[in-house]
């Protein structure tokens, strides 16, 4: 997240009308940065930015190049590609977290940008699930039942941890579908090589 | 989940005779536990094979055994294997593969079991592979968890887990995971229990044999049991 608080999403879309309209839809709800091609995006992109749009069909680097330099930096941002048809291809072993096909609608636009900001969220969540558990651990392996049995410090661990599970399937639903699964797995890979 | 209500329990009751295994729920994921060459795996596709047998559909991951080897062994656990109910995702990193020996089962590879992002891919086509030949529920094992400990850390191998075990709760699935209880240290055996519903612990008799005991899927801890 940057200054603003909002989520930070990056457009980058080489025909400004087109860009423009996106950014008129998104920038209530998000801080909106804007890139004309691929070098361009590539140099706005830092960690405080949460979701790129990236359109596929640019003059200079590709949106497919782009994606593949966003990867190796490890920033853990979702890609959403913009296509002009349906891609025909498995995006998922591209390397992108979801598609948008052209002409998009602002509702598709919002739906798209909600879903992958969510998964980051589960991320962050899972995170802290996981340190919770590994304290929780730690505790057993190191402590006797009667000793556990005694502490209000594990007491109070289980009983987060068991929120914080419920939390995990309920609030965000779980993994719904195919690319919401990848993209998660995705996002451990990425936690792990930072 | 909704697509969980409508199906049926899943009753494992056959391969091991536990009550707290005659009504598994659909989505759950269970952890087969215990020391080297105790039967885990034999458990895990036994299983399986059960599965088969009652029409359900069948996913390996495998980390040990190759992608041929696999559905060989499935042939001869289920004589009349139809080879579209099976998905194998194959993460040793090695090619080759023989592809009479796959016939019609869904085979995927995966360049090493460090890579999660691939062997998602791989259940992802193995569970429409098999949706497409219509099963609407079946098992996925995953074996073993110990190897995919030793190529990423106990945080990435629990949070997989987590995530698969998700996925798996949306397509109506059950997963069981082998764990070598010998080779990881307390500590992070505790964790990665944490990522399951259930587990299974086995361990060789003291007279001989095997016995096992089923913790955490219905009420308290059951005794040991022969197996």
């Amino acid at each position: 997240m940057s200054d603003s608080d909002l989520p930070v999403v990056l457009i980058v879309e080489d025909e400004p009308d087109v860009a423009e309209t996106y950014k008129l839809w998104l920038q209530q709800e998000y801080e909106v940065r804007m890139a004309q091609n691929g070098d361009e995006g590539l140099e706005q992109l830092d960690a405080d930015v949460d979701v790129v749009l990236l359109d596929r069909m640019m003059p200079g680097l590709s949106g497919d190049e782009v994606l593949e330099r966003i990867r190796e930096r490890n920033l853990g941002c979702r890609v959403a590609m913009v296509t002009a048809v349906e891609p025909d291809f498995d995006i998922l072993e591209m390397g992108f977290d979801a598609y948008l096909s052209k002409p998009i609608r602002s509702e598709q636009l919002h739906e798209t940008v909600d879903n992958l900001l969510d998964r980051s969220e589960y991320d962050s969540l899972l995170q802290e699930y996981y340190a919770l558990v590994e304290k929780q651990a730690t505790l057993e392996a190191t402590k006797s039942s009667a000793e556990l049995a005694e502490s209000d410090q594990y007491d109070e661990l289980t009983q987060r941890v068991v929120e914080m599970r419920d939390d995990l399937s309920e609030t965000l639903g779980g993994i719904e579908d195919d690319s919401d699964f990848i993209a998660t797995l995705r996002g451990l890979s990425d936690d792990e090589d930072n | 989940m909704k697509t969980t209500e409508r199906q049926t329990m899943y009753d494992l009751t056959s391969v091991l005779e536990f009550d707290a295994l005659s009504e598994v729920r659909p989505g759950s994921s269970i952890l087969i536990s215990g020391p080297a060459m105790s039967g885990k795996e034999r458990l895990a596709y036994d299983i399986l094979a059960d599965g088969l047998d009652k029409g359900d559909g069948a996913v390996v991951v495998t980390t040990g055994d190759g992608a041929g080897s696999v559905v060989e062994e499935f042939r001869s656990l289920v004589p009349d294997l139809d080879g579209s109910q099976l998905g194998v995702i194959d993460c040793r990193g090695e090619g080759g593969t023989d592809e009479e020996a796959i016939g019609n089962a869904h085979a995927h590879h995966v360049s090493s079991p460090g890579d999660l992002t691939g062997i998602g891919i791989g259940i992802t086509k193995a569970l429409e592979g098999l949706h497409n030949a219509g099963n609407e529920q079946g098992r996925l094992a995953l074996v073993s968890l110990s190897t995919m400990l030793t190529y990423t850390d106990k945080k990435t191998v629990f949070k997989f887990c987590h995530v698969l075990s998700s996925r798996l709760d949306s397509a109506g699935y059950i997963g069981v995971f082998t764990i070598d209880s010998g080779a990881h240290d307390d500590q992070t055996l505790q964790v990665i229990k944490q990522a399951f519903d259930g587990m299974i612990d086995v361990r060789d008799a003291e007279g001989g044999g095997r016995e096992a005991r089923v913790l955490g899927l219905a009420g308290e801890p059951t005794d040991w049991q022969d197996i």
